[in-house]
């Protein structure tokens, strides 16, 4: 049986009707999770929807439900798909998946690409910022995410966070990395202030993880697969990190200039931007970074040498942000 | 560094030679395809200038490790070394330097050794530099 007559199985199951499964296609991007786009019709009506299945290899290990549930925070709240269905066993599919509704109209845009908004930057750049800060202002309580998710204290939030990604660099390096393990012990010997507040951490948001209309305005934020609560700084280290820029020195993710974009976020969120604070985030966004492409390498080899996308995160990214780990920690020294 | 450059061009063959099931054609193998190219370029900038970067590399490391040998006591003349100019060889050179250098750069922070501290992070930063790979700038869709 193959993907389209298990997906129409489980959805005439669950929704207790006949469904027809139509148009059913994979998107590219993204390694954490295969995404397809697919339209479901049932009683003469078509639902526009996208399945995210766990695929047999994955950068990231982390808990589907928590992504379920942050899209089911935060659907209502700011741009973002509505969550249909879930199954965190997956034996329907093979594999555990959840189902959300399609947001149609946008395209995701590279941010390995020169100007990727073109004329629109900065309108994105305004939403995007917007929007990663209205993230970090909402309060936790009551939200569906909080149910699961577990709470640091605040003083415990950079510690939880290096001690993950230091961690999956332990695990899965194949070939010894200084720089990375260098800046781990930076990290671990000047921790940064705790945040006034545990807020909502996307996990992931940058360019490349939103869906964007012709005219800039920002229609969905996606791959809330590594949101967890904690610091809300590493977010805001994690979009601006040089990675995600590669074109425009003179930008942060090649939308707007950094001091405007750390104001937009304030104002947003209600919360001040800490330098000192950030930088000890903008490090560790280059370690969180390197610990994924250090995954995605050895994912590569286990999964067969098949996934390119995995190829290029375990070797330019990886190699790239070699580059970045090593300009701040001398930065950080104050060295040239 | 992992993954190495047969292990991408192997990949390259192997993600193209099978086409996958029906709802994996169109706009995913088209995408797959322009990853293929990506990694076609970045390998042949490595096929250009990887033995080079390791040669470099080693050879730094390695004189790193000589000029600190007598105050951290470090076995340097117990490390690898190879005439042999293929990655693989390189590599297994350079995973040993590496790991001495990890090892080398915690004492110097455990003794507050300043000077030689900075010396390593230049070192990194040349490092990460003989690594390079630079993206095509391709224009956004």
């Amino acid at each position: 049986m193959g993907l389209a007559e298990r997906l129409e199985a489980y959805l005439t199951r669950i929704w207790g009707q006949p469904v027809r499964v139509a148009d059913l296609s994979r998107i590219p991007g993204g390694a954490s999770r295969e995404t397809y786009r697919f339209v479901a019709r049932v009683e003469g009506e078509a639902r526009p929807l996208i399945l995210r299945r766990d695929p047999p290899g994955s950068l990231i290990e982390t808990d589907r439900s928590l992504e379920y549930l942050a899209l089911e925070s935060f659907h209502d709240k700011l741009p973002a798909p509505r969550p249909v269905a879930m199954d965190a066993e997956g034996a329907e599919l093979e594999r555990p998946f959840f189902i959300m509704e399609r947001v149609e109209g946008g395209a995701v845009a590279s941010p390995f690409t020169v100007m990727p908004y073109g004329s629109n930057a900065r309108t994105v750049g305004e939403a995007f910022f917007d929007i990663l800060g209205r993230i970090a202002g909402a309060d936790v309580t009551g939200l569906p995410l909080a149910r699961v998710a577990e709470t640091p204290a605040p003083e415990d939030c950079w510690r939880i966070a290096v001690d993950h990604w230091a961690g999956v660099i332990e695990a899965d390096e194949q070939h010894p990395q200084p720089i990375v393990r260098a800046a781990i012990r930076r990290l671990r010997r000047r921790p940064p202030p705790p945040p006034r507040a545990v807020r909502v951490v996307h996990g992931d948001y940058r360019g490349g993880n939103f869906l964007h209309a012709p005219d800039g305005r920002i229609l969905a934020v996606l791959d809330w697969e590594m949101v967890h609560l904690g610091d809300p700084l590493e977010d805001l280290a994690w979009a601006i990190d040089p990675l995600w820029n590669p074109f425009d020195p003179g930008t942060v993710a090649g939308m707007l200039p950094r001091d405007e974009a750390l104001a937009i976020w304030s104002r947003a969120s209600g919360l001040p931007v800490d330098e000192a604070a950030l930088a000890w985030w903008s490090l560790f966004a280059a370690v969180k970074g390197q610990a994924i492409w250090t995954s995605a390498a050895k994912e590569y080899r286990d999964g067969g040498f098949k996934e390119p996308i995995l190829a290029v995160s375990g070797w330019y990214t990886a190699r790239r942000h070699d580059e970045i780990l090593a300009a701040a920690l001398l930065r950080l020294e104050g060295l040239q | 560094m992992t993954p190495s450059l047969p292990d991408i061009l192997v990949g390259n063959f192997l993600c193209l030679a099978d086409p996958g099931p029906p709802e994996q054609q169109g706009e995913f193998m088209a995408g797959k395809v322009g990853l293929v190219a990506l990694l076609s370029l970045l390998a042949a900038q490595e096929t250009e200038r990887g033995a080079a970067a390791r040669v470099a590399e080693n050879a730094a490391i390695r004189a790193t490790l000589d000029a600190a040998a007598g105050a951290y006591r470090l076995d340097v003349a117990g490390l690898p070394s190879t005439e042999d100019l293929t990655f693989t060889a390189l590599d297994h050179v350079n995973a040993a330097l590496r790991k001495a250098l990890i090892g080398l750069h915690e004492a110097v922070e455990a003794r507050g050794d300043i000077v030689r501290h900075h010396a390593i992070l230049r070192l990194y930063a040349q490092m990460a530099e003989w690594r390079r790979l630079d993206l095509p700038p391709l224009p956004a869709r």
